[in-house]
């Protein structure tokens, strides 16, 4: 019983993670119509420029406070972000706007590699750490519910409250500021939100933006957790089922649907697993989006796709 | 000044439907494959052989099905690396379980292997398009590098996944030395090549571009979209099959799955992208381009920087490798989504009319 | 017993449009016998310049079994040149069994009674059937009944009925947002109608499949061009013979026989269609480097490359100038007269419409208001209301 638990949870975990990755897809994809296969080398290289940045500041400024030194590579690392995605817009999407979906999906396909290679030329290709002084030891719960209890990380429970914040902090940005209703706007539709006068390229901006400081969230976690790499680069890969599932266009949607993978992935890996030879976690996702491709593509929240002509 | 079509009249619509129209064209296509037969084994060495020409050859044939699904059926694909493993792994299958199966006759087997996987995963593409045709070639992707890896009957119980072929022969021919793998490699892709041109030519081809250009126009002239778009992706799969038996039979001789892996299937992309979507050239342009761009800067950059007296490091020019890639990418995108192959037809366009260009 | 020449043999009953032939007591031995009577019979058949039913009499009349081959082609022939059906009288055991073996290879009814009071009363019955027939296929050419279609809720056609007649150009008329362009897709099977029917051809159906209509005969073009961008005027008209063509895949990839027979085949047909369209000289661009009113005409091209019996056309002349309409009419008009292809085209511009349609219907917010010739519907009080008052 602890044992399934502590898998549930460990899938939980993992599961938020692609939450928020997911959350980037849905938000670019809701407001320009892009799929943005770069969301992976952004949490990548916005992890890089952290890990980086909290150790190159303290040697540049000969301070040892971990505390400021953690928050001054939190804002060079926004800043490199909005760099990033003022780039994007200015460099790629502004000659594609008005092209078809696979066009721009294999555009974005060649921004993640050349964020990917730019990230490990600039800030080196070694493993880094992150260490934004999150708790490290586990703690036993639930001991006087069952006998033995489950272990469970601290770590994971602050990154748990961050991402929440995150997404509330993005829900009263949608729902209450006048920009985030003319990304709504956009979002329903780009000519009608055009022609009242809501400039197209500043929202794509502001969206990639957005989608920037997600990717640095879900990199500071992911990279706290297990150490910023290469293959950090991947998580995009692993995250795609799960805006399948939740549907590409809802924000609950990649939510529910990241937790939904990632119990999904840890559960079938080891209960399932063991009968087929095991590493199943990967393509188990991709096989339920693949389901959900054939009998329901517009996902559990998303809206119908309808093709009218 | 010679490449000229004055005087040249086409008297029937035969004549006009050839292949190469144009006389020039043909002539200089004939001496190319004439070289490629007769003249490159006498003049090139082995390294070029192994580092350069039958990878060039192989993915040709691999980037030439590719570009029958995404450039001349529009349906995109991120599988393709998986098809090059079901090619490769059944035509082991075929050869070491049929006794007396050819090496060739395993090699289209495990092509014909391929087309059925294709097909299968293809049917996604009848409800969805872009991005979620994408997942699903995903999904085929991950779905053959785990079974490749784990399931230990299509690897004859290799612990890895990891397979090897001896040296293979075709009616007494034996093919094992540099020279050999090129000739044996350059026939079948010639072949192909042909095969491909006629299908993009024919009403089959016509069937692809219609659905790829305007899905709804095509219904109504009586295409049937479920016909059109499997039988593309099992042409495309085959082509992609046949090229991955060619990997592990000729290339490597002995391989695992991550030969194989999505890597593979993005550079293969990234061929169509850069050659040229909808052209059969384009094919050879990008699987030419991407093959040599890495030699090429790996010899450069070092060059490049010790003039400014750097150091540039392997793992340097990996990464640039992978930026360049990226940005080129983009850039073909957005400048000349034709590719490789439109600069070069308006490069002839241009010869043709020359010196007045009107 | 007097003996009736060849001539004598033939008399024409203009009043029920029966020929009928008097073989009684004749003896056919040999093909050349048989010719003879039959070269009199086609060349009478042949003065009169129209078809008629046949009453032939066999009373005993002998065939010899060297004739029979001869005599059943002739017979087949003249029924294939002139005929509109046989009844035949009394033939012999022996005639008869050469006419049921030749009939049941030809898959022919044989139609033999035992006197002409018979034999007349079934040609009567025939006649009917016959006249039914030609009355149900000519008023039912496309048949729209009681059509309904709304999506998600919003309904985009009410209960609309009306009839094309073959050879007519039709229009549907009416403002934007009437329905026309739904009901155009209904007809050929893009969009399914929740209520109603469609009658092609005498074919009902409720439902179908745009593959479904294009093997009907029903082809279209489109209001905002649906050509395939990506590829040359040629091949863009070559594709609406995708239908006719039938070489496999392999055949195709290896460019065998039938495939570039077929390819050639085809290429005849499509060249006539870019004579009669007159875009010879653009038939290698690619359709997206053309200008707007050509791209047009390769869209009605394709369509025409169909050979359809109902041509579709949406708004063929939105968009265009003066003369580039012009243009258009003449073809839509050429099109009927030298193909005898049935038109129905929706359209914006009432001059355009007025000019071209022997019949008009118009559809007002999803529902029928008026039909008739364009006269009618010009003075028409609530088309003026709905359509011509709000536009003009």
């Amino acid at each position: 019983m602890s044992f399934f638990l502590e898998t549930l949870l460990g899938g939980l975990m993992s599961g938020m993670l692609y939450s928020l990755v997911a959350l980037g897809f849905v938000l670019i994809y809701k407001a320009s119509g892009v799929f943005n296969f770069a969301q992976g080398a952004m949490v990548l290289f916005a992890a890089l420029s952290m890990a980086r940045f909290s150790e190159w500041i303290p040697e540049w400024l000969g301070m040892d406070n971990l505390l400021m030194a953690n928050l001054l590579a939190i804002v060079v690392s926004v800043v490199v972000m909005f760099a990033v995605a003022w780039l994007i817009e200015r460099l790629v999407l502004r000659h594609l706007v008005n092209q078809e979906g696979a066009t721009l999906l294999m555009a974005t396909l060649g921004i993640g590699y050349f964020l990917d290679g730019l990230g490990q030329t600039v800030f080196g290709s070694d493993i880094y750490k992150i260490d934004v002084g999150m708790p490290k030891e586990p703690v036993m719960m639930l001991e006087s519910v069952f006998e033995g209890g489950i272990l469970i990380n601290k770590e994971d429970f602050v990154a748990a409250l961050i991402s929440a914040m995150l997404v509330l902090a993005l829900t009263i940005f949608f729902q209450k500021t006048s920009t985030g209703r003319a990304l709504r706007a956009v979002a329903d539709d780009h000519q009608a939100a055009q022609s009242i006068g809501i400039p197209l390229g500043r929202i794509w901006v502001i969206v990639w933006c957005v989608a920037g400081i997600t990717a640095l969230v879900a990199g500071i976690i992911w990279g706290s957790k297990l150490g910023v790499q290469f293959s950090l680069q991947t998580v995009a890969l692993r995250a795609l089922p799960v805006v399948i599932l939740g549907g590409l266009t809802s924000v609950p949607g990649a939510i529910i649907g990241g937790l939904i993978i990632g119990v999904g992935e840890k559960l079938s890996e080891v209960f399932l697993g063991p009968y087929v030879g095991g590493g199943i976690e990967i393509w188990f996702a991709y096989m339920l989006a693949l389901m959900f491709l054939l009998f329901r593509p517009q996902g559990l929240f998303g809206e119908k796709i309808i093709y009218r002509d | 000044m010679f490449y000229r079509e004055n005087g040249q009249f086409k008297t029937t619509y035969k004549s006009d439907q050839q292949v190469f129209a144009i006389p020039q064209d043909r002539w200089a296509i004939l001496a190319i494959i004439a070289f490629a037969f007769l003249g490159i084994p006498l003049l090139v060495d082995e390294y070029i052989f192994r580092a350069i020409l039958i990878p060039f050859l192989i993915l040709s044939l691999a980037a030439l099905g590719v570009n029958i699904l995404v450039g001349y059926c529009g349906q995109i694909t991120l599988g393709a690396g998986a098809f090059m493993a079901v090619g490769a792994y059944a035509a082991y299958n075929f050869l070491i379980r049929v006794s007396g199966m050819p090496a060739l006759g395993a090699i289209l087997l495990g092509g014909l292997t391929a087309a059925a996987v294709g097909i299968v995963f293809g049917i996604p593409s009848l409800r969805v398009r872009g991005l979620y045709l994408a997942v699903a070639t995903l999904a085929a992707q991950f779905f053959c590098d785990w079974a490749f890896l784990r399931v230990k009957w299509f690897t004859n119980d290799s612990s890895s996944g990891s397979v090897s072929v001896a040296d293979i022969s075709l009616m007494g021919w034996t093919i094992n030395s540099a020279t050999d793998k090129y000739l044996f490699c350059l026939g079948i892709l010639v072949v192909f090549s042909l095969m491909a041109k006629n299908l993009v030519r024919s009403a089959i081809g016509r069937q692809w571009m219609a659905i790829r250009d305007m899905d709804v126009a095509a219904t109504v002239i009586g295409i049937r979209p479920m016909y059109a778009k499997l039988s593309a992706f099992a042409v495309s799969s085959f082509y992609v099959g046949v090229a991955g038996g060619l990997w592990g039979f000729v290339h490597l001789g002995s391989w695992e799955p991550a030969a194989f892996s999505i890597d593979r299937s993005f550079q293969l992309l990234f061929m169509v992208i850069i050659g040229g979507m909808g052209s059969i050239a384009g094919s050879f342009f990008g699987a030419a381009f991407i093959v040599i761009l890495p030699i090429f800067l790996n010899q450069m950059l070092p060059l490049i920087g010790g003039l400014f007296g750097l150091e540039v490091s392997i793992a340097l020019v990996a990464h640039v490798e992978i930026m360049v890639f990226g940005a080129l990418i983009i850039f073909f995108l957005i400048v000349e989504p034709h590719g490789i192959a439109r600069l070069w037809s308006t490069g002839r366009e241009k010869l043709r009319l020359w010196p007045f260009p009107h | 017993m007097t003996i009736k020449t060849n001539t004598e043999r033939i008399t024409f009953h203009d009043a029920i449009a029966t020929m009928e032939v008097d073989f009684a007591n004749m003896t056919f031995a040999d093909a050349a016998q048989v010719d003879t009577m039959y070269d009199e019979i086609e060349s009478r058949l042949t003065e009169t310049g129209r078809r008629w039913f046949f009453l032939v009499i066999y009373t005993d009349c002998v065939i010899a079994p060297e004739a029979w081959d001869r005599f059943a082609e002739r017979g087949k022939n003249a029924n294939i040149n002139h005929g509109l059906g046989s009844v035949r009288v009394g033939a012999t055991a022996q005639t008869r069994d050469a006419i049921r073996q030749s009939a049941g290879q030809e898959s022919f009814r044989s139609n033999i009674y035992d006197s002409r009071d018979q034999a007349l009363l079934a040609l009567g019955e025939m006649r009917k059937r016959k006249r039914d027939m030609q009355a149900a296929t000519e008023e039912a050419f496309l048949r729209v009944e009681n059509v309904s279609l709304s999506f998600g809720g919003v309904k985009a056609i009410t209960g609309v009925s009306f009839d094309i007649k073959r050879g007519e150009i039709s229009s549907i008329i009416g403002p934007n947002g009437a329905g026309k362009s739904s009901m155009l897709n209904v007809i050929n099977g893009v969009y399914h109608p929740q209520e109603g029917a469609i009658t092609f051809l005498g074919n009902v159906r409720r439902q179908m499949n745009p593959r479904a209509a294009a093997t009907q005969g029903i082809a279209r073009t489109f209001q905002n061009i649906a050509l395939f961008k990506g590829m040359s005027v040629l091949d863009n008209i070559m594709t609406g013979r995708n239908l006719k063509m039938k070489a496999n895949l392999l055949q195709q990839a290896f460019w065998l026989g039938p495939a570039q027979r077929e390819e050639l085949e085809h290429r005849v047909k499509v060249e006539e269609i870019i004579d009669f369209l007159e875009i010879q000289h653009i038939r290698k661009t690619p359709v997206g480097r053309l200008p707007y009113g050509l791209q047009k005409r390769v869209d009605l091209a394709r369509a025409l490359a169909m050979e359809p019996q109902l041509l579709l056309l949406d708004e063929p002349m939105a968009g265009m100038n003066v003369e580039e309409k012009q243009d258009m009419c003449r073809f839509i008009l050429d099109v009927n007269d030298q193909f005898g292809t049935t038109v129905l085209l929706i359209e914006h511009d009432m001059g355009v419409v007025m000019d071209l349609s022997d019949f008009v219907v118009v559809l007002d917010h999803g529902e029928k208001i008026a039909e008739g010739t364009a006269d009618e519907v010009r003075s028409d009080p609530v088309v003026i209301s709905a359509y011509l008052g709000a536009s003009h």
